[in-house]
């Protein structure tokens, strides 16, 4: 027994070193990439947010560039803008992916194929010809297309990108209705992916449809609705051409988000070191709801 | 699919029923997403005037291809920033399904030092706004590397991103790690493994990155636009933007080339759907 | 068999990463030699045309948006022309949209390597001067080029004691009606033109021109295009002529904190409150007033320039052939230049939108002779034939001697109405007096609060979301906070 278990350890070992140099061969363009175009230019701008930064000369300010940041009530005003946007749109963009890929899956081939070309379509077109597009729609007048819609229901005319009822929920509708094409893709590979032994198990077993949706789907594609989740999440934080196109984070910034506030910071007042202050800070926000979203949904990598 | 309940021959009917209302809800739903689409693909065919001259209305009057022709016309490099969109988005394109599918590989079922950090590391390039990594990145490429107006500073900074790296991981993880043990006591090497065994299990996931990388890529403009100096180099994204003067933009033409520019991504997704249906399954080979 | 199979993958994974790279390389070496044979050549050009002296080469890069719809076709006419004229010089032109030009300049600003040349207007230059890049021409440029333009336009790119543009055109920033219209609701709009109106007037005027359908408005008085930031546009234009000719008043205090604007918050407020402009004004695009212009939706129309009567042209021509290519439900309009109403009694004091070309320094110290050649570049484009084709283009006059002279050559566009183009001459000379004295610290703060304060108050106000005085207050606010008590305006 003894002279079996030495060889077989060792074994174990070269492959543990083996697996160890793969590992790390297969991540070298990812990391490398990452460390030229995405660490350094973050280190630049660590930097730059102790900074008063400006081309010819740079002075250090200390923790100054934060300490305005956080004085800033406009900057909270846009922290709260950005959670609201992202505390409705995600779920229900994510609520609504799922759905429909949900109903596209049983669909024979030729259908599915329509639909997700149909639903991939607003993903594909350029976003400031749809901006275009969504300003028509919004037209304030009662000529508009969205108010001639709702007077059919009997709602008054609505000033929607002008007022500060209505600004912030038309960019919720007008993300919600063009945002949700990547993710219906996804969720439909991986409800692809799932194995027909296991609904033939629980058919077996006589579950209902809800069933298998709770214990069979939902499960094996937790994976992928993290992945959407906190990709999702992350994109809604720093979102910024649709205010930027749509309403310019008016009216009385009801619609100005903080990617919106840095860019202003950075380029219209070319105060980049609290730009940058304000995007690191913005960061370390994002990490933590990051982290919470990877806690909550216990999504503990297997090795 | 076996998700829903399979009806038997003579239920025929219950069955066409389903179907049915799936369909009636999907065709409004669809209709809803697609009115923008239909909108901006009708406006195309406008005539090639400014954008408070254009008609706001459901239906164009007169169908005219003047503002296809407007567009091609408007600048020499029409074409060629369409050619251009390609290069640099199917370039990307490629190397970000084979690096971020072995990354993902390496991320969720290899055992190496650091695993959990460098991942970590990597998700970290997506929280921070480009708005401030943009200068950096800038003088980096431009003043730096002497990069600017080459395909290479288009393409680089896009070579394999992380949220790719991400999504390859997630999917990777959950195909079972039984055949891959099995596969190395057989002698499997890991590149042999990454190719003969996680790849094809994952072609799905590979389409679906390929799609979304390159709309990405075809849609990028802000970058671009920076890193190009003459015409010839720019990409369909800023080129569209030149139809924007001071105080009018012209809309058809604009519409126009939203739909030349989209065109290629549709053909693209079609010719890759039998990918994301095949659903490809591991029951087999773990049976 | 592993270990073969091992090798290979392994030369594909090579093959592929230095494959995209190395197609990125050929690449390069393409374009390196393509400037090569450039600026060979120009050397070739160079030598048997300069007999007189040696002179260094020199290349000139300038980053330009598409001034006019036609200015960017002649870019290469223009290099080719002064390159002739200054056969050592080369002029690198960078063209770039409209839209995204402030964009990409700040960036590349920010890193350090702006172009030679940028076209930005003379109101937002204060940024540009504060990160030490932008140069001062005043030595740079000769006397003569100086002297070629209209003082009171070259001094809108005076600052303190430097010098940091050329203007290309001065534009004025006005407003615009629908001549049969003006003319149904009594309005004598050549009067107008030549003597100005009185809020009062234009009050009355606005609320005569708009016409109900039961409940519903068919025409409206006046839109104004406010939607974002075009918001302050509206009150820009409108401000001048409360006695505010300026964000500073001649003592160099913050002039918003007088009561005329209160006072004219109020009365643009009461507007919309008559009826006479759409309540949902604040979401009005520049190009959905347009559409209502032609539509003969509204009577008068901001912000007006010159060249709209040009774009109603067009549409005439369009209803004319009858061949469904005219905006859908539009009439036949002929546009009219009007000045904006004067407040209480003041002076009307015209929004000039000056616009012009500007020299950037890298981070490194420039050689004299390198700006000298820069100027020489700025000169070209801003003075004379150039100057001449993008002011036609505009339905504008030119702003320097030589422009003017330059224009003759010009085809001068058919049945241009003659009393617009007089009254755009009137306005031109009554655009509000520049203000070198106002320092780019002053400047970046004004900006700041008609960025941060005025610009979402005033959208709020149009918005019916709060009152004048709330506005009022928030301005005097901001404004005490920014230049403190003694810093503002009080009477």
């Amino acid at each position: 027994m003894k002279s079996k278990k030495g060889p077989a350890l060792q074994k174990k070992k070269r492959k543990n070193t083996e697996e160890n140099r793969w590992g790390y061969i297969f991540i070298l363009v990812p990391l490398l990439v990452f460390a030229i175009f995405t660490l350094y230019p973050i280190m630049d701008a660590f930097i730059i947010s102790f900074k008063e930064f400006k081309p010819l000369k740079t002075e250090w300010v200390g923790f100054e560039n934060y300490k305005n940041t956080l004085k800033n009530s406009l900057f909270y005003k846009s922290l709260a803008n950005t959670v609201v946007y992202t505390g409705i749109t995600v779920p229900l963009s994510l609520a609504l992916s799922f759905l429909i890929s949900i109903l596209i899956v049983p669909l024979t081939k030729r259908k599915q194929n329509f639909f997700k070309g149909a639903y991939y379509l607003p993903a594909i077109a350029s976003g400031v010809a749809l901006s275009f597009v969504w300003k028509w729609i919004y037209d304030p007048l009662p000529s508009g297309l969205l108010n001639r819609l709702v007077a059919l229901f009997g709602v008054d005319n609505q000033n929607w990108l002008g007022s500060s009822k209505t600004a912030m929920f038309s960019l919720i509708l007008m993300a919600l209705l063009s945002s949700h094409g990547a993710s219906i893709i996804i969720y439909i590979a991986a409800l692809l992916g799932i194995d027909n032994t296991y609904y033939e198990s629980a058919d077996m077993d006589g579950a209902t449809f809800f069933q298998k949706l709770r214990y069979i789907v939902m499960p094996l594609i937790k994976p992928t609705t993290v992945f959407l989740l906190v990709t999702s999440v992350i994109g809604s934080f720093q979102v910024f051409q649709n205010a930027f196109l749509m309403t310019g984070g008016g009216p009385d910034n009801a619609t100005t988000m903080v990617g919106l506030l840095i860019f202003n910071k950075a380029f219209k007042y070319f105060e980049y070191g609290e730009a940058s202050a304000q995007a690191l800070i913005l960061t370390a926000i994002i990490g933590i709801f990051t982290f919470i979203q990877f806690k909550l949904t216990g999504d503990n990598v297997e090795y | 699919m076996a998700l829903y309940k399979s009806y038997s021959k003579n239920e025929k009917g219950r069955q066409y029923f389903r179907t049915g209302w799936i369909m009636l809800l999907l065709t409004i739903l669809a209709i809803v997403t697609l009115f923008p689409i239909y909108y901006m693909i009708m406006s195309s065919f406008g005539a090639p005037v400014e954008s408070g001259a254009s008609s706001y209305s459901l239906l164009v009057k007169n169908p005219t291809l003047e503002s296809y022709q407007f567009f091609f016309d408007y600048s020499k490099y029409s074409f060629r920033w369409i050619v251009n969109s390609f290069l640099v988005a199917g370039v990307s394109t490629l190397a970000n399904v084979i690096f971020a599918t072995a990354a993902g590989y390496a991320f969720s079922k290899l055992r190496f030092k650091g695993n959990k950090l460098l991942f970590s590391l990597l998700l970290l390039a997506m929280m921070i706004p480009y708005q401030v990594t943009q200068v950096p990145l800038y003088i980096l490429i431009v003043n730096v590397l002497r990069m600017d107006n080459t395909y290479a500073a288009l393409i680089a900074p896009g070579l394999v991103t992380a949220y790719n790296v991400f999504l390859a991981k997630q999917f990777i993880g959950s195909l079972p790690t039984e055949i891959m043990e099995a596969a190395k006591m057989e002698g499997c090497s890991q590149p042999a493994l990454l190719i003969r065994i996680v790849m094809p299990l994952s072609k799905t996931v590979m389409a679906v990155m390929a799609i979304n990388t390159f709309m990405n890529n075809w849609n990028t403009f802000f970058w671009p636009l920076l890193v190009t100096k003459t015409e010839n180099m720019q990409t369909i994204q800023v080129g569209l933007k030149n139809f924007s003067f001071a105080n009018t933009t012209y809309f058809a033409p604009m519409m126009a080339g939203a739909t030349v520019s989209a065109l290629p991504m549709f053909i693209l997704f079609f010719a890759l759907q039998k990918y994301f249906l095949e659903g490809v399954t591991v029951g087999a080979v773990k049976g | 068999m592993m270990q073969l199979k091992k090798v290979f993958t392994l030369l594909i994974v090579t093959v592929l990463a230095v494959g995209s790279l190395a197609g990125c390389k050929k690449d390069d070496g393409a374009k390196g030699a393509d400037t090569n044979t450039v600026t060979k050549d120009n050397s070739k050009e160079d030598s048997s045309d300069t007999g007189e002296e040696e002179l260094k080469e020199d290349t000139i890069s300038v980053l330009l948006p598409p001034v006019t719809p036609t200015y960017q076709d002649n870019f290469d006419k223009w290099s080719k022309e002064f390159h002739e004229l200054y056969p050592n010089l080369t002029l690198q032109i960078e063209p770039t949209s409209w839209e995204d030009v402030t964009q990409k300049l700040d960036v590349q600003v920010q890193a350090g390597s702006p172009p030679d040349i940028a076209f930005v207007g003379a109101d937002s230059i204060f940024k540009y001067i504060d990160t030490g890049l932008l140069v001062d021409i005043s030595n740079t440029a000769t006397s003569e080029m100086l002297a070629d333009f209209d003082e009171n336009i070259l001094n809108y790119y005076k600052k303190g004691d430097g010098l940091y543009g050329m203007p290309a055109y001065a534009e004025v920033h006005g407003i615009g009606g629908n001549k049969e219209m003006l003319e149904a609701a009594g309005i004598d709009w050549k009067m107008v033109q030549k003597e100005g109106w009185t809020y009062e007037e234009f009050r009355e005027a606005i609320k005569a021109g708009t016409v109900k359908e039961g409940d519903t408005v068919k025409t409206y008085g006046f839109v104004f295009a406010c939607s974002g930031v075009t918001a302050a546009d509206y009150l820009n234009i409108f401000v001048r002529n409360a006695g505010m000719p300026d964000v500073f008043n001649e003592n160099l205090k913050y002039a918003y904190t007088s009561k005329n604007f209160l006072k004219l918050l109020e009365a643009l407020r009461a507007l919309i409150d008559d009826g006479s402009m759409p309540k949902e004004l604040s979401s009005v695009d520049a190009g959905k007033r347009w559409n209502m212009f032609l539509t003969g939706q509204t009577m008068i129309t901001g912000k007006g320039l010159s060249v709209f009567e040009r774009s109603a042209k067009e549409n005439n021509d369009k209803i004319d052939a009858g061949d469904g290519s005219a905006v859908e439900g539009s009439i036949k309009t002929e546009y009219i230049i009007l000045p904006v109403p004067t407040f209480f009694g003041n002076p009307i004091s015209a929004a000039g939108a000056v616009d012009g070309y500007v020299c950037f320094r890298g981070k490194e110290e420039p050689e004299p002779q390198h700006l000298k050649n820069v100027a020489k570049a700025m000169y070209f484009l801003a003075g004379g034939e150039v100057s001449a084709v993008t002011c036609n283009d505009l339905y504008i006059s030119p702003v320097c001697e030589t422009g003017r002279q330059a224009m003759a050559d010009v085809e001068i566009p058919e049945d241009k109405n003659e009393f617009n183009t007089e009254t755009a001459a009137l306005l031109v000379s009554k655009i509000s007096e520049a203000r070198p004295d106002i320092t780019p610290e002053l400047g970046a703060k004004a900006q700041k609060i008609s960025d941060e304060v005025i610009v979402p108050k005033f959208q709020a106000l149009l918005a019916d979301e709060i009152t004048p005085q709330e506005m009022y207050d928030a301005v005097k606010a901001a404004a005490i906070d920014a230049f403190g008590e003694d810093g503002i305006a009080v009477d």
